[in-house]
C-alpha cells in the first residue's frame, strides 16, 4: 500500500518572523492605497513559495497553494462571480474564525477562471504535485443568502455552482491538476437526505475531471453517521475528520472503503501534537481490510487554524506516523 | 424584570440606554507605546500612565456624545482572550492566527491548571468609574469562549477546561463586584459555535456569577443565536446583546413562538465598517428592535467592540446612534415607563 503525505489545504500566511509577516504588511498597504493589486499579488505569490518549500521540506507527497490569497473559504469563490455582493462577517462553522457571507442576487454568472493562475503559480514552485482546493458547490450554497428574485431554494443555488465549479475544475485540470478537492463540510450539519443532492451536485464536477481525481472532503463535524454515503458520491477520494469523531475509524475499519482515503490523522485545530504510536495503532485498524493502493494521510482540515511554526511541525509529524505505521521507529 | 434589577442596584438609566460594547479605538500614541512596549523600549508604568490617558479621552468623549452606560474602552488590553490569559496561571500565548480578512491574534494555549492569582480588571474598572458619575461597565470574557477560542494542552476534554476557567473567572467577577461594580458584562461571542454545547456554557456561566449581585449583560456577536434559542434564555444573565438588528433572521416570528424574557441589547452600527451609518439607517434598526421587546426592556449599542475603527470613525458612529436613540425616545408612547 502507497502511503502518501498530503496537506489538507489553506496554510499559515503570516509566521512569527517579520520576514513571515510581510503579507500582512502588504494588506495593510493596499487598504492605505500605498501599493496596488499587481504588488499586492507579488508578494502573495512569494508566501505561496515560500510554503510550498515547507510542505515539501516535510517530506509531503502532495501541496496545497495554502489559500493564501483567500479571504476566507466562501466569499474568495462567490466575489468573483456576477449575481453575488458580500454581506457582514459570520463565523465559519464553530471556529473562532469568520466569513463575509455572500448574498445572492440574481442567477449566477461565470466570467473566468478563479483558481488557474494561483495553480499554476504554485505548480511552478515545486516537483511535487499540487492539489487545488475548492469549496464546494453544496457548503457555499449553505453559507450564502439568497435573495428570493435569485434563486428560490439552495438546492438550485447549488445545482449552479456545481456547474461553475465544474467549469472550473476543467479549467484546473487542463492546466496540469492531477487531483482536484472539494471541500463539503456543510454536508455533516446540513439534512441527511441532502446526501442526495450532494450526488446530483458531484456528477458533473466527477464528469470534468479529465483523467484527474476529484476528492470530498468533510471536516470540523463528526463525519461518522455520513460515512457510507460518502462511498456513493460521485469521487476518486474521500478524506474525512479522523480528530472531530470517536467513532469514525471504527466506523471505516468495519464497513472498509469504496474510495481512496485520505485521512485526516492530525488535528488542524489544537496545537497539542499527536503522539505518532498512537495514531498508527488506529491507522492499522482502520487499514487492515483497506483493499485500495493508496491512502493519504493529512491533517484533519486547512492548517490556518494554527499558528504558522506549529502548523509545520503538524506537518512534520505526519512523516513520523507514517514511519510508525511503517514499523520505520520515527515515533 | 431586569430594570427593577438595576433600581435596587441603585442605577437609574432613562429608556433605551446607550453604551458601547467594549473595546474603543487606541489613540495612535498608545498603539506606538504598545508597540514600543513590546519591544522592551517602554516601561509597565509609562504604558499604563498612557493608557490611563486613553481611557481618561474615552470617558469624556462618551459623556460628551451622550452615551449612559460607559465603558473604559479597553485601552490595556489587546485581544479580549489573549488578555485574560496572560493574567491567569496555566494559560500563555500562543503564535499568531488569522480571524478574519488581515487581522490576527495570538491565541492562547492552556498548558496546565488554570488558577486566578489577583484582580486582573479592577483596577482599570475602579480607574474609569472614579472619573465618571455615569456607571462604567466592568467586563470580563466568559469560560465558554475562553475556552473554545484557545488551544488546549492540558486538560482532558473541553467541558473539564470551560468549567476549571469559570471558577476560577468566578473570582474576577466577584472582585469586580465587590468593588462596586453594578453592571458586568460577560463577552461570551462563541456561545452559538457549537449549539449542542449550549448546556455546558449554561453551566459555566451559573458558575461564573454565583452568588454575585450585579446586573449581568452577555455580549455574544456574530453568531447563529437562532440555533441556540430559546434554550439561550437559561443563561444566568438579565441582558442578552445579541447583535441581531441586521440579522437575516425574522427574530419577531422566533420571539413569537418562544418569548423573549430578559432585557436584549441590539447592535445597530457595523464595526467591521469604515462607512458611518445614516441616523435614518440606525433609527430603522431601533424601530425593528422595538418590535421584539418593549421599550423598558431595549439597549443600543454597537454590534461589537469598536476597537477596529479608527477614533474618529468610532466617534462618528457613535454620535449617529446617540442621535437615533434620542430620536427614537421621542417616538415613544407616553405610556413607555421611565
Amino acid at each position: 500500500m502507497d502511503l502518501r503525505l498530503a496537506n489538507h489545504s489553506s496554510y499559515p500566511r503570516i509566521g512569527p518572523s517579520s520576514h513571515e509577516q510581510r503579507l500582512r504588511r502588504a494588506h495593510a498597504a493596499r487598504e492605505r492605497d500605498e501599493i496596488d493589486d499587481t504588488a499586492l499579488l507579488v508578494i502573495e505569490h512569494s508566501v505561496m513559495t515560500e510554503i510550498i518549500g515547507e510542505q515539501t521540506a516535510a517530506g509531503l507527497d502532495l501541496a496545497t497553494d495554502g489559500q493564501v490569497r483567500w479571504a476566507d473559504p466562501v466569499s474568495h469563490l462567490m466575489a468573483q462571480l456576477s449575481g453575488v455582493r458580500l454581506n457582514g462577517l459570520l463565523r465559519l462553522f464553530d471556529t473562532n474564525f469568520y466569513y463575509r457571507q455572500p448574498v445572492v442576487t440574481a442567477r449566477l454568472t461565470r466570467a473566468r477562471s478563479q483558481l488557474v493562475t494561483d495553480y499554476r503559480h504554485a505548480q511552478s514552485a515545486t516537483e511535487i504535485p499540487v492539489k487545488p482546493v475548492l469549496t464546494g458547490p453544496y457548503t457555499l450554497a449553505r453559507l450564502s443568502l439568497i435573495e428570493p428574485r435569485a434563486y428560490r431554494r439552495y438546492h438550485e443555488l447549488a445545482e449552479d455552482l456545481s456547474v461553475i465549479i465544474a467549469h472550473e475544475v476543467r479549467d484546473l485540470v487542463a492546466a496540469g491538476a492531477t487531483i482536484v478537492q472539494l471541500d463539503e463540510p456543510a454536508i455533516c450539519t446540513g439534512p441527511p437526505e441532502d446526501i442526495r443532492l450532494l450526488r446530483r451536485l458531484f456528477e458533473p464536477i466527477y464528469d470534468a475531471r479529465g483523467g484527474a481525481e476529484i476528492a470530498i472532503a468533510t471536516y470540523f463535524t463528526d463525519s461518522d453517521p455520513l460515512y457510507p454515503q460518502l462511498n456513493s458520491v460521485p469521487a476518486d477520494v474521500v478524506a474525512v475528520d479522523l480528530t472531530t469523531s470517536t467513532s469514525l475509524a471504527e466506523t471505516i475499519a468495519d464497513t472498509g472503503a469504496a474510495k481512496t482515503l485520505a485521512l485526516g490523522v492530525v488535528d488542524g485545530r489544537n496545537t497539542k501534537l499527536e503522539t505518532p504510536a498512537l495514531v498508527a495503532e488506529v491507522l492499522d485498524r482502520i487499514l487492515r481490510r483497506y483493499a485500495l493502493d493508496t491512502v493519504y494521510l493529512q491533517p484533519s482540515c486547512g492548517l490556518e487554524f494554527l499558528p504558522r511554526d506549529r502548523a509545520r511541525e503538524k506537518l512534520k509529524l505526519l512523516g513520523a506516523i507514517r514511519a510508525a505505521f511503517l514499523g520505520g521507529g520515527e515515533s | 424584570m431586569s430594570r427593577a434589577t438595576l433600581q435596587r442596584l441603585g442605577v437609574e438609566l432613562p429608556l433605551l440606554p446607550i453604551t458601547s460594547v467594549g473595546s474603543l479605538p487606541k489613540p495612535l500614541e498608545l498603539v506606538a507605546a504598545r508597540a514600543r512596549f513590546a519591544r522592551g523600549a517602554l516601561s509597565q508604568r509609562e504604558l499604563d500612565e498612557l493608557a490611563s490617558e486613553a481611557i481618561l479621552f474615552w470617558l469624556q468623549r462618551q459623556e460628551e456624545l451622550g452615551l449612559d452606560v460607559l465603558v473604559d474602552g479597553e485601552m490595556y488590553r489587546g485581544d479580549m482572550v489573549a488578555y485574560f490569559a496572560t493574567a491567569l496561571d496555566g494559560m500563555s500565548l500562543g503564535g499568531l492566527v488569522r480571524s478574519y480578512g488581515n487581522r490576527y491574534y495570538h491565541k492562547p494555549v492552556i498548558t496546565g491548571a488554570v488558577r486566578w492569582q489577583q484582580p486582573i480588571t479592577v483596577g482599570w474598572w475602579h480607574f474609569a468609574q472614579r472619573h465618571t458619575r455615569r456607571p462604567v461597565k466592568g467586563i470580563v470574557t466568559g469560560p465558554y469562549t475562553m475556552m473554545d477560542w484557545s488551544f488546549d494542552e492540558y486538560y482532558p476534554s473541553r467541558r473539564s477546561a470551560c468549567l476549571a476557567l469559570a471558577t476560577e473567572l468566578h473570582k474576577e467577577v466577584a472582585a469586580l463586584v465587590h468593588a462596586g461594580a453594578r453592571i458586568v458584562q460577560i463577552d461570551e461571542p462563541a456561545l452559538s459555535a457549537r449549539p449542542a454545547e449550549l448546556p455546558l456554557a449554561i453551566e459555566a456561566n451559573r458558575i461564573l456569577t454565583a452568588g454575585l449581585d450585579a446586573y449581568f449583560i452577555t455580549h455574544a456577536c456574530f453568531g447563529a443565536f437562532d440555533t441556540i434559542y430559546p434554550g439561550l434564555l437559561q443563561l444566568p444573565t438579565d441582558n442578552l446583546d445579541l447583535a441581531i438588528s441586521q440579522s437575516a433572521v425574522d427574530w419577531l416570528a422566533v420571539f413569537r413562538r418562544d418569548p423573549f424574557d430578559k432585557d436584549l441589547s441590539v447592535g445597530v452600527l457595523d464595526v467591521h465598517t469604515h462607512a458611518v451609518e445614516t441616523v435614518a439607517d440606525v433609527r430603522a434598526r431601533i424601530r425593528r428592535s422595538l418590535d421584539l421587546v418593549r421599550p423598558e426592556a431595549l439597549w443600543v449599542g454597537p454590534d461589537c467592540g469598536l476597537k477596529t475603527r479608527t477614533v474618529d470613525e468610532a466617534t462618528a458612529k457613535l454620535r449617529v446612534m446617540v442621535e437615533a436613540v434620542t430620536a427614537a425616545r421621542g417616538e415613544l408612547p407616553a405610556s413607555a415607563s421611565k
